[in-house]
């Protein structure tokens, strides 16, 4: 096992520093000046020029890149030229929205795709199933701007005076001003500056109430996240469910359940114990695979719902020619992406031993 | 399957060849789902094709001050003659332009359609060639592309697509160019895996110890020995193409007004969702029935042709 970890680490490597170049070299690519981006239209040449040399932009491009790695290693992604502050702090301020926002769209995936697709495959050619099947077709070929609009409209206007209404943007009702949970349990005083890691928990909102128990907080951001999270969690929801559902059907043809079966053990134990465990791992894989589609998804949820997550200040940073903060955001969720890949595959690898040997 | 041919024919290869090809053809037609995507498919290509007889009226022309037109706003409900509408023709209203938002989204279908089939076609010629290539000559060579491709499948494939348009600058060649970057590495990885079984098979080897070319070889075995999966898998990225230009233009990245697009017209009436959510409403829709024609045909193709999967 530890030699697979290993192999699939070292397999890692390789990409990741290909990752870094090819932001590196996208982020140098976007056109356009970016004195003139960021200084304006009526920037001198004397201006432009110390503002290339403070960013270290007079320098020839490989060296611009050693910089670059030198002080990515150190976790120092430059300062943001239109914000004007580290990106390593917008991160920390922004990110937390996406994370939230993809997790809870993966939950309500896995939560509401898996069984409804396990339940498919053992009802098969039921209403049920054909429902399900025709559900998921639908569900994967919908945009996901277009359903979260749709949503929007459903649940913030034609169910406004219901209990069933949400609210259709922000993440939290405007005013409320949650006490972040390191100041609630004393560890760091108010108006100190905390750890990042601190301030990047205590933005995830959710935990953030579970942390300091104010249940209104709870509730109030779990109400602003249901239609994102619905949203971004469709196509991976279809995904999931046709996934599972051909996975079962497999395994309930195979051999050894027939022998379970035969042997007299109780429905709910074959399902339950023989053929569910082994149906799950290709969906596994799929979950894992489907990060992606969130990630996707959240860049064009954030902008319906204005949330100020990573997508969207990623997007409008590269219409501005933020290079620092495209290369710096981009490295960040591709590498985020390929970790999550890894840790799927040494997952797969630990729950199905034929892959670690082959 | 209902296979008649008498047992004593013995096949030569072209034969059975062109038999496997029937039997799939024949399994396809018989695959309620890929029926169903077929016909969407083809009446969006009839309605493409006859774009101008369906739409109404031209699609970028702005209905202020032409004569008989109220030129009125998107507040109106849609108005379809066959439910007792009185006034003529807008079945779907003005946009807010004063554009008949009929006429825009039956003229999108040409342009959604065309995205993704040129956008999977030139991907695959991409991919295939670069799988192919990599496949076949193996070492140094293979480890570079495929690295490559590693890398760009590393990205998320709508991110990766923003950030090459960005470079090239806004407009839909530009998305489709974009777009199809990130499909090619799919392509690549399918076509290098069936290279190398296929490589080792006993009657390419034969071939090559006949003194076969390696471009006789490439074209006369691995190329058609591998192009089912290449076939399935293409189209079931057409309709993930049309979603991601659609997603580019409705970033502004993709389709420029007053081209009709829908995933434009999406971005260009979100900010009056509250006030006419039917401008929202159908171009969604008809980017969600293409998609699903596509969809459909593509999950019939692969139970069709792969017969690993076919589990009865």
């Amino acid at each position: 096992m530890l030699t697979f970890v290993l192999k699939r680490l070292t397999f890692s490597i390789p990409v990741l520093l290909g990752i870094l170049v090819v932001t590196f070299i996208l982020a140098r690519a976007i056109p356009g000046d970016p004195c003139i981006a960021v200084l304006g239209e009526r920037a001198s040449k004397e201006v432009c020029e110390s503002f290339f040399r403070r960013n270290g932009l007079d320098q020839p491009l490989p060296i611009q890149f050693l910089v670059y790695l030198r002080n990515f290693s150190q976790g120092d992604l430059g300062d943001s030229m239109r914000f004007h502050r580290p990106v390593m702090e917008l991160l920390v301020e922004r990110l937390p929205t996406t994370v939230e926002l993809g997790l809870s769209a993966l939950l309500f995936a896995i939560i509401v795709g898996v069984p409804l697709g396990v339940l498919s495959a053992y009802r098969h050619k039921s209403v049920l199933d054909v429902g399900t099947m025709v559900g998921a077709n639908i569900g994967v070929s919908m945009p996901v701007f277009w359903l979260g609009l749709m949503l929007a409209y459903l649940f913030a206007v034609l169910l406004k005076d219901t209990p069933l209404a949400l609210p259709p943007s922000g993440r939290l009702t405007p005013g409320a001003n949650p006490l972040p949970f390191y100041e609630y349990m004393g560890w760091v005083a108010e108006g100190e500056e905390a750890a990042g890691i601190l301030i990047f928990l205590s933005r995830i909102n959710t935990l953030n109430a579970v942390l300091t128990l104010n249940g209104e907080l709870f509730v109030d951001a779990i109400r602003h996240l249901i239609l994102p999270a619905v949203a971004v969690g469709t196509i991976p929801l279809a995904i999931i469910a046709r996934m599972s559902r051909s996975s079962v059907l497999e395994v309930l043809n195979q051999d050894y359940v027939r022998t379970a079966r035969a042997k007299g053990l109780r429905e709910r134990s074959v399902v339950g114990k023989h053929a569910l465990k082994n149906a799950m791992l290709p969906v596994i894989t799929v979950i894992g695979l489907n990060f992606g589609l969130v990630i996707s998804g959240a860049v064009l949820t954030e902008t319906i719902f204005s949330l100020t997550g990573v997508g969207r200040t990623l997007v409008d940073s590269i219409t501005s020619r933020d290079y620092t903060l495209v290369q710096g955001f981009t490295v960040v969720i591709a590498a985020g992406f390929v970790i999550i890949n890894m840790v799927v595959d040494i997952a797969y690898g630990y729950l199905d031993p034929r892959i670690r040997f082959n | 399957m209902a296979n008649a041919e008498p047992a004593s024919l013995t096949p030569t290869d072209r034969y059975r060849s062109s038999n496997l090809w029937l039997e799939a053809l024949r399994n396809l037609f018989r695959n309620p789902s890929a029926i169903l995507g077929m016909g969407i498919i083809g009446l969006l290509v009839l309605t493409a094709i006859s774009a101008p007889i369906i739409a109404t009226h031209d699609p970028i022309k702005t209905m202020i001050g032409v004569p008989g037109e109220t030129g009125r706003l998107p507040s109106k409900p849609p108005c379809i003659p066959l439910f007792g509408c009185e006034e003529p023709m807008h079945i779907l209203g003005l946009d807010l332009n004063a554009r008949d938002l009929f006429s825009r989204v039956i003229y999108g279908t040409r342009t959604s359609l065309s995205v993704g089939i040129i956008t999977i076609s030139l991907s695959i010629i991409a991919g295939t060639a670069l799988g192919i290539t990599a496949g076949f000559l193996g070492g140094r060579v293979d480890n570079v592309i495929m690295r490559l491709m590693d890398v760009v499948l590393a990205f998320p494939a709508l991110l990766l697509a923003i950030s090459i348009v960005t470079i090239l600058g806004p407009g839909l060649t530009n998305a489709l160019l974009g777009i199809t970057i990130t499909f090619i590495p799919q392509y690549a990885r399918l076509s290098r895996a069936s290279v190398l079984s296929i490589k080792e098979q006993e009657f390419v080897i034969a071939e090559q110890a006949l003194g076969a070319s390696p471009v006789r070889i490439v074209l006369g075995h691995i190329l058609p020995n591998s192009i089912t999966p290449i076939v399935v898998q293409g189209t079931l990225g057409v309709g993930t193409a049309i979603l991601d230009a659609a997603a580019l233009s409705f970033l502004g990245l993709g389709a420029q007004p007053p081209t009709p697009e829908w995933g434009q017209i999406l971005s260009e009436s979100r900010n009056y969702l509250f006030t006419s959510p039917h401008l929202v409403f159908f171009p969604g829709i008809a980017i969600m029935i293409t998609v699903l024609g596509f969809n459909l045909l593509g999950d019939g193709m692969r139970d069709a042709l792969d017969p690993r999967l076919n589990r009865n």
